[in-house]
């Protein structure tokens, strides 16, 4: 008998942004599986055509709240590549620290207050606060470790306007880099405390299936900065040549447009950066990542949570590192020509939740002409939708209760940014 | 006393509004004590259908689902707080209001005509419903917010800001960005609260919390900067990125639009 069974998780929660998920099961078969978003579109693309190239990484930077740096990052990156500008040695480590910075901030918030309720079995945070309170209060304070570089490098948490094409408006002086040095000292406790409570809290194993990884290749040194992408099957492109990665169309079984690599859904984020440059590791978080090595799987997206955690031990070392190599040459104000030019610029950076790509064509008195962003979130989609399939295939005896509960998880699990991510998503109403 | 019951909703944005009141790390948890949360989408599985006390609502009115809710939203509580730029005025998203159609822009973004999201012209929540109380800013300030919200919790409605940047700027005694590096500084039209955040960093005032209501003279601001050798549809853009659908910003459009002959689509 083919009774239609549908399992509906009306508003995801504890995601930035609104979608829903839908699975239509056909006696013992998955007809359908939709993550669905209904996040307003905002059309940016759109809203920067005829802009001046100043203005844009202004405009830009508020397509997301959380991932402010790293939308800021990749346009400026961006403009700068179209306009043949090399930012300077300081500039590349201020650069560094901030989105160093940004990660430990959404890291912190997602895997804290978002995704360990989950494990501890409690609906939110605050709940969970009235049975762990020292534990909220220091992941409290390791996001605003976070936070305090967003604030001294960029200006403020969210939106920041210091770091801008060419370098930075004021850089910011020895006292204040040496009180992020300090909350970053204080911090790194807390920060092998999420990896412990990750590895201890276990990880379920409903997704496990064969996934292709992709993220920037960072260079000599782990981090979230690259021209060049790397891809779990051996290939490399350089990011002008995103569209061949992304490959974006809409399918038959879904409303949303998928990116697929070569007609197979992909992953991006920490436990793709942690599984393809992890060799470039250093200290304690090297040393983590040795020890998890066994856990950290390519054929577990649900792996994610813990590979952030050793993402935010990385982060809060680099810092320091990063703030060590500023104070050892001193700071200096710097100022950059700027030079419009009628070309093309493609920035890439890692933002928490995976490579994100700003592209921008402009005319001859550098007003954007067209412009095209694709976000992490938007190329994890098809992924998602196929761990959603294979979850919902291995618990369908399981009752509707269950399978919703694991659903959920595993669309947790890869941080998703339904904001970012709108603009390319078809809703469904 | 009974604890307020209270919702945080998000409408079309960048969640950076609620993101600011968790950025309050240091009271956070003695903060959200103060209150009975009903539903907090972005942080909480937990949620219950019922009567609000007040409601904080971020986002603009960017589809015919925001407005559905965000009826809802004001039929289920007492009062209704818009936070931030987007809930006051549509925000960011509504920069080409007025110069590019809607579908328009949908059609060059996704490549589709049919409307398939139901967009609508994006606009603030009071564009629909009555808002009793507004906090400026993209993103709004923390220092704002949380007076505001103490002043609501002792029964109080908070001071709003009735001047511009500038006032604050000359009390920080910044150098004036607009005089002495020509930058184009929306300072003298901008409400205060932002303790002249840009300026301070040598950076112009690009408008984040929106114009002095009543008093901000778009008109001088646009001859300043044209003295200043900024052409005007440069001016206009940077004018409109946070301030598009108010009455002033979109006179100016509409004068530079005949001065200039361009007969953008209206």
């Amino acid at each position: 008998m083919n009774r239609e069974r549908r399992i509906e998780i009306a508003e995801i929660t504890r995601v930035e942004g609104h979608g829903r998920v839908e699975v239509i099961i056909e006696g013992n078969r998955i007809r359908d599986v939709k993550m669905a978003i209904f996040e307003g579109p905002r059309f940016f693309e759109a809203l920067v055509e005829g802009v001046r190239y100043d203005i844009v990484p202004d405009i830009m930077r508020r397509i997301c709240g959380i991932c402010t740096a790293s939308h800021s990052l990749a346009s400026i990156r961006a403009i700068e590549k179209a306009f043949n500008i090399i930012p300077t040695k300081q500039t590349e480590l201020l650069r560094d620290l901030l989105i160093h910075g940004e990660v430990i901030e959404s890291h912190a918030l997602h895997l804290f207050m978002l995704a360990l309720p989950d494990y501890l079995g409690f609906p939110d945070v605050i709940r969970m606060a009235r049975k762990h309170p020292e534990m909220v209060k220091a992941a409290l304070m390791l996001k605003k470790a976070g936070n305090l570089v967003h604030n001294i490098v960029s200006g403020r948490e969210v939106h920041g306007m210091n770091d801008m094409i060419g370098g930075f408006s004021k850089v910011p002086n020895e006292e204040e880099l040496l009180k992020i040095r300090k909350a970053m000292e204080e911090s790194k406790r807390t920060a092998q405390l999420a990896v412990d409570l990750f590895v201890r809290a276990g990880t379920p194993k409903f997704v496990e299936s064969e996934n292709i990884l992709m993220a920037l290749d960072p260079g000599e040194k782990f981090g979230y900065i690259g021209d060049y992408v790397t891809i779990s099957t051996g290939d490399y492109y350089p990011v002008e040549e995103y569209e061949k990665l992304t490959n974006e169309k809409s399918v038959d079984y879904s409303h949303a447009r998928l990116s697929t690599y070569r007609g197979s859904p992909f992953m991006v984020g920490a436990l793709s950066r942690l599984l393809l440059n992890g060799k470039k590791l250093s200290g304690t978080a090297r040393e983590l990542f040795k020890e998890q090595k066994d856990l950290l799987t390519h054929r577990n997206s649900l792996m994610n949570n813990l590979a952030q955690s050793i993402e935010i031990v990385h982060c809060v070392e680099r810092c320091i590192e990063d703030i060590d190599a500023l104070l050892s040459t001193g700071l200096v104000d710097e100022v950059v020509e700027i030079e419009p030019r009628a070309r093309r610029g493609v920035g890439a950076v890692e933002a928490p939740r995976g490579v994100l790509y700003h592209d921008y064509t402009f005319d001859e008195d550098g007003r954007v002409v067209k412009a095209n962003v694709i976000t992490p979130t938007a190329q994890n989609m098809a992924n998602i939708e196929k761990d959603l399939r294979i979850a919902t295939q291995r618990l369908i005896n399981q009752p509707d209760e269950k399978i919703k509960r694991v659903l959920e998880q595993i669309v947790r699990a890869y941080d998703p940014c339904i904001s970012c991510s709108v603009h390319l998503m078809r809703i469904k109403s | 006393m009974e604890r307020p019951k209270i919702g945080v909703f998000s409408l079309t944005g960048c969640g950076g509004d609620q993101l600011m009141i968790l950025n309050l790390e240091d009271v956070l948890l003695d903060l959200l004590s103060y209150f009975d949360i009903k539903d907090f989408q972005e942080i909480s599985s937990f949620k219950e259908d019922s009567d609000l006390d007040i409601a904080f609502v971020e986002g603009s009115v960017s589809t015919k689902q925001d407005l559905r809710k965000l009826k809802e939203i004001r039929a289920r509580c007492k009062m209704l707080i818009a936070i931030g730029n987007c809930a006051i005025s549509g925000g960011i998203q509504a920069m080409k209001n007025g110069q590019m159609e809607i579908l328009e822009r949908m059609k060059r973004v996704y490549g589709i005509e049919e409307d398939i999201y139901g967009v609508l012209e994006p606009k603030g929540l009071s564009a629909y419903v009555k808002v009793d109380l507004e906090i400026p800013g993209c993103p709004i300030e923390k220092e704002e917010t949380l007076r505001a919200i103490t002043s609501i919790l002792h029964g109080d409605m908070p001071d709003q800001f009735d001047y511009p940047v500038c006032v604050e700027c000359k009390l920080k005694e910044y150098p004036c960005v607009l005089i002495e590096k020509n930058l184009p500084c929306l300072g003298p039209i901008i409400v205060a609260g932002c303790g002249a955040r840009c300026p301070g960093l040598g950076l112009p005032c690009i408008g984040c919390r929106g114009p002095i209501k009543e008093e901000a003279n778009a008109a001088a601001e646009l001859e300043v900067l044209l003295s200043k050798g900024y052409d005007e549809e440069h001016i206009v853009n940077l004018m409109r990125i946070f301030c598009a659908n108010f009455g002033e910003i979109k006179k100016i459009t509409e004068i530079i639009r005949r001065r200039s002959g361009k007969g953008r689509q209206e």
